[in-house]
């Protein structure tokens, strides 16, 4: 799996697309500026795998791309364990950072995952000119690698590589810091590359 | 690839579908589904460790690390080649948990991985003398060939155990 430098281009600038909107939503929710990185796109070795994602906590949102494409691959909302506590503290106006998330957080969580899951997908809908789905919502919140491993096990198998398409959404006054992280198939990034092709060619 | 000389102070990591056999320290950190298997000839005090994926092959032979029925025979035959007796191995088992409920069977793999294991292991006559598996919990393995084969489990609130 490689990528030309106008593939990547035109796949950063749909995460651009995708991640202003699902920013927009998480600024609403926490009534905050929230600031959105560079989206970062790399073809990462299994094997590799852990210098990416490590043993850190935290509390993935993770949905099943579906729609025109049936097992289109994953899109996680991410967000470390403090970042969480302290999304959900601000949410539910709380400040006590040293507790454990309780079912009110993971509801929160699912939510938030849930609305800027969604609003990423529309907007990128809107561009693409087809449909990714999402899934009802999985929530785990542990070792970011065992959480990565376990999605990426179950997608094909004889790929021994995976796309990592991620943009890192920060909001500085409450010090919370979230990824949007899109992982697709390969039949789902080579649908996305050609229709951005089309695209940028005035198809 | 038998590599018995490295130093020993930091662990080396075995990543998805990796193997490595010698008698320095390894590690695989954060299996969710898949499966650090560590086997270990107190004998000649020498040891093995692979980061097991997915159960079958499906006879895809580029990375034999990454699936249970093509990594326990490699495992196995890189330590007979080094003089080790089956008879003598003792096997330990970690991960196979299921990270997402919701996704339900579809992500049972963890399971699935664990049985193969155990099945392959059965075929090769090697004792599995531990595991820690299953669950909804990423665990972290440490292994020291070079301390009697110790196998060290981490998870992710903090919490360890030996095996």
């Amino acid at each position: 799996m490689e990528l030309s430098t106008v593939q990547a281009d035109a796949i950063q600038e749909l995460g651009n697309i995708g991640a202003a909107h699902a920013a927009t939503t998480l600024s609403q929710m926490l009534g905050s500026t929230i600031e959105m990185r560079v989206p970062d796109v790399r073809v990462v070795d299994l094997a590799r795998l852990g210098e990416y994602m490590g043993e850190e906590s935290a509390a993935m949102v993770a949905f099943e791309l579906q729609g025109e494409i049936p097992h289109g691959g994953y899109i996680l909302f991410y967000i470390t364990r403090e970042s969480a506590i302290r999304l959900t503290n601000t949410m539910l106006g709380q400040t006590e950072m040293n507790r454990p998330l309780n079912e009110m957080d993971e509801s929160a969580l699912l939510e938030v995952g849930n609305i800027m899951v969604s609003a990423f997908l529309d907007a990128t809908a809107e561009l693409l000119g087809f449909v990714m789905l999402p899934s009802p919502p999985a929530l785990t919140i542990d070792m970011a690698h065992a959480a990565m491993q376990s999605l990426i096990a179950v997608m094909n198998g004889e790929t021994n590589e995976v796309l990592l398409f991620s943009t890192e959404l920060v909001c500085e006054e409450h010090k919370i810091d979230s990824d949007i992280i899109l992982m697709p198939e390969t039949n789902t990034l080579q649908k996305i590359v050609k229709k951005l092709e089309n695209i940028m060619n005035g198809n | 690839m038998p590599d018995s000389q490295l130093p020993s102070e930091h662990p080396v990591m075995i990543g998805i579908g990796e193997y490595r056999v010698g008698s320095f320290p390894m590690m695989t950190i954060g299996l969710g589904s898949c499966i650090g298997l560590t086997l270990y000839d107190p004998i000649h005090k020498v040891g093995a460790m692979v980061h097991i994926m997915l159960p079958e092959s499906a006879n895809r032979t580029d990375r034999p690390g990454k699936y249970a029925d093509t990594a326990v025979p490699l495992l196995v035959n890189e330590l007979v080649a080094v003089g080790c007796k089956n008879r003598s191995i003792i096997a330990k088992m970690t991960g196979g948990a299921c990270m997402f409920e919701y996704f339900g069977t579809n992500l049972n793999i963890g399971m699935r991985n664990a049985e193969k294991v155990r099945q392959m292991l059965n075929e090769y006559h090697i004792h599995l003398a531990a595991e820690d598996v299953g669950g909804k919990v990423g665990r972290s393995v440490t292994f020291l060939p070079d301390r009697d084969g110790s196998v060290t489990v981490r998870r992710a609130d903090g919490t360890s155990s030996n095996l």
